[in-house]
């Protein structure tokens, strides 16, 4: 009896040491043949080619470095690598999503700096550098750099015979109506304005100079008069049934739903896969973002950054990986696979153009070159709070629930007692 | 104990063969079994609950962004809570869901058990399709009853149109109905689970009770009130308690159908304690409003116990 107890009580010690064990795993700084082991926190590894890519690029070009990924879900992953941090985590490599997120971390000081590693490279050619730039100093460097133009069925618009080199809203809103033909399941929406807040909100700032931190959102009055208008007449699919249906806007444009789409660089990439793969077989061509009035192309866009773990455990692997990636030669990776890299020189354009079925039409040259990006959301330790208020009264906006007015009001009140 | 070998808890019982020890020896011993058996459940316990929660406790009288050292802040986060819009919101938010759900998947399962409690051929597929919904994921829930919502496609705007309702509601995209639309689709997903509670309790009451009624002339309704009801007492009051703090608790419904939308309109108090803590980092302060709902609930729940141990008397 006294053995059955005794085994009880080891059998229970076992489990819990086992429990224990599990939480004190450590990843060895090197690997048996004496490589240097770089860990990266990125999302989705299996289905986004550009990690895959940069990293056996990398990989190639330093041989004593071999590169583990951390793989997060993309929905989670700004909660987990939240968390990952606050746990005191080691990951070398940190890959910053977007860049409020970016000042949350940085502002924290979960960051190392890089304004050396900025120092030494020529800040010019650096796409979206700036929105790093956090009192004067560096935390991550671009590697990406995507902003939004205009996508459109070019079997769609063929008849229309209009010209999409510099539209304005107006005249986008005007071609969407005329875009519009058929009814149920044959329906086709002259646009698809997806439900962001930033499809109205983010072009607004852009083209208005409009300050989406400031408190005043009077700027926003006319893009949401055309995005209502749009919706009213059925030009496109209203925002209500987008986001009960969970309306994807690749379903709505590769299945020749919409005619045009308003939509981040970053698609054309899908664009690409999906039809090589032939998913789909949409013609599709990209102009420049419509405009206020006829003139310069203002655009919004919001880069991807690697950053470098205060607490990494292998520092100098880190920023060479960093300075590799975003560099000419991660750009010129990432060009390849038909993404827009930060990095930008003629040779990276070029290679960007020659991507198997990318448009090279003269409109689709001048929407790859805008005169000027904005970003979509300026970095402040208040931008995510601000973010929750615009997007909360957004709704509101495009459900009918607020007039505009009342909408924009409310925002600026809000803006103004809750964030101050 | 000559060819099976005594169960440890036989042993225990029956005392060891050596001469038997003496009172608090003995005590200690059985304590330390049963401490034993109870260990790992225990230390995971502790770990994950116990300590996460008196940590919430403390935590809510501090500023902690997971980071930097906490910091006390004595009352500011209480302070912050009481002028912050938003928290009064999905207060209001979060009684309005209970005050829909709990009433209504009450009923409806007290309803759907009673209906069910009978002999008849099939009235286990009747069972199971009522109870499906429990066991189906809550994300397809979810997404599938938002379609369901949808206000210009939807199935439930146009059967109301068939039936002749021509200012359909918007159900998820208004304001007004984004909460009812949430109720339904709770009380549907729920009923199921607390009908079964409730078959349980329907098979405990002796069917004398029910002959004896009727010879005493009494009608199915009087035989419902009068000994259904009163006989179910120990079951509603478990099924209360349960309802009630789920209620209190609902996020992962609300989050995937409405995300708190449109506005603010179903935003609930839990939904503000994950924004606040997890994505914003701002553990102090979150920790404070989870306070106050632990608060919220438990005073509920000590209320629900005093007005079922009067009625007991």
């Amino acid at each position: 009896m006294k053995s059955a107890i005794v085994k009880a009580v080891a059998v229970a010690t076992g489990l819990l040491l086992s429990v224990a064990a599990c939480g004190s795993g450590d990843d060895p700084a090197t690997t048996a043949d004496g490589k240097t082991v770089l860990t990266i926190s990125l999302w989705n590894y299996a289905s986004t080619p550009e990690f895959q890519a940069l990293i056996t690029g990398f990989e190639a070009d330093n041989p004593t470095i071999k590169i583990k990924p951390v793989d997060i879900l993309a929905d989670t992953y700004a909660e987990k690598l939240t968390t990952m941090l606050a746990g005191g985590d080691q990951t070398d490599v940190l890959t910053m999503k977007n860049v409020i997120d970016y000042a949350r971390y940085a502002n924290r000081g979960q960051l190392a700096t890089l304004t050396d590693e900025v120092a030494k490279t020529d800040p010019a050619k650096y796409r979206g550098l700036d929105a790093f730039k956090i009192n004067g100093e560096y935390f991550a460097l671009p590697y990406r750099q995507d902003f939004w133009v205009l996508y459109y069925n070019k079997a769609l618009l063929k008849d229309s015979g209009a010209d999409l080199s510099n539209l304005t809203w107006q005249q986008y809103a005007q071609l969407a109506k005329s875009l519009t033909k058929g009814t149920g399941a044959n329906q086709v929406y002259g646009t698809y304005q997806h439900i962001w807040r930033s499809v109205v909100q983010a072009v607004a700032a852009a083209q208005t100079n409009g300050n989406l931190l400031g408190g005043d959102y009077a700027f926003l009055h006319d893009q949401y008069a055309m995005a209502l208008d749009l919706q009213k007449s059925g030009a496109t699919l209203p925002w209500a049934t987008a986001s009960t249906q969970k309306v994807t806007y690749d379903t709505m444009f590769s299945t020749g739903k919409a005619a045009m789409l308003p939509m981040g660089t970053w698609y054309a990439a899908k664009l690409l896969v999906d039809k090589a793969a032939g998913k789909t077989t949409v013609d599709w061509g990209i102009a420049p973002m419509p405009q206020i009035a006829a003139g310069p192309v203002a655009t919004f866009g919001s880069p991807t950054a690697f950053a470098v773990n205060k607490k990494a455990k292998n520092a100098a692997a880190a920023r060479t990986f960093v300075d590799w990636a975003s560099g000419p030669k991660g750009a010129l990776t990432l060009a390849k696979l038909g993404l827009y890299p930060s990095y930008t020189d003629a040779v990276v354009l070029a290679a960007y153009g020659a991507v198997q079925g990318m448009p090279t039409d003269a409109v689709a040259k001048k929407a790859f070159v805008p005169d000027r990006v904005a970003l979509e959301m300026p970095v402040s330790d208040k931008s995510s709070d601000v973010d929750k208020i615009l997007t909360e009264e957004h709704e509101l906006i495009m459900v009918g629930e607020k007039t505009i007015d009342a909408g924009i009001a409310e925002m600026g009140s809000r803006v103004k007692s809750e964030v101050g | 104990m000559a060819s099976t070998p005594p169960t440890l808890f036989e042993s225990v019982r029956a005392g060891p063969a050596r001469p038997p020890a003496s009172g608090p020896a003995r005590r200690r011993r059985t304590a330390l079994v049963g401490w034993s058996f109870i260990l790992p459940n225990f230390v995971g316990f502790a770990a994950l609950t116990l300590v996460p929660v008196v940590a919430t406790l403390c935590l809510a009288f501090m500023q902690w962004n997971s980071y930097s050292a906490p910091e006390w802040v004595g009352l500011d986060n209480f302070r912050r809570l009481w002028a912050s819009e938003t928290f009064w919101i999905a207060l209001r938010n979060t009684a309005f869901y209970a005050a829909g759900h709990i009433p209504l998947t009450l009923a409806a399962s007290l309803g759907f058990a009673v209906l069910l409690n009978r002999r008849l051929k099939g009235i286990g597929l009747f069972r199971t399709a009522l109870f499906f919904p429990y066991i189906t994921s809550l994300v397809a829930v979810a997404v599938v009853w938002n379609m369901l919502f949808s206000p210009d496609t939807g199935p439930v705007n146009q059967f109301l149109h068939a039936l002749g309702v021509h200012n359909t509601p918007g159900w998820t995209t208004s304001t007004t109905w984004a909460m009812p639309a949430v109720i339904i689709t709770s009380v549907w997903r729920d009923l199921g689970y607390y009908m079964v509670l409730y078959l349980a309790g329907l098979q405990t009451i002796p069917a004398e009770l029910y002959e004896a009624a009727e010879v005493d002339g009494a009608g199915p309704w009087a035989r419902f009130w009068r000994i259904t009801v009163p006989s179910l007492r120990p079951t509603t009051f478990f099924v209360l308690i349960m309802l009630t703090i789920s209620s209190f608790k609902v996020f992962d419904l609300i989050q995937i159908m409405t995300e708190g939308g449109p506005g603010r309109s179903t935003l609930v108090l839990s939904q503000v304690i994950f924004r606040e803590g997890i994505t914003e980092g701002r553990f102090g302060y979150s920790s404070a409003i989870a306070l106050v709902l632990f608060l919220i609930v438990l005073t509920v729940t000590v209320v629900q116990f005093r007005i079922q141990q009067r009625g007991e008397r």
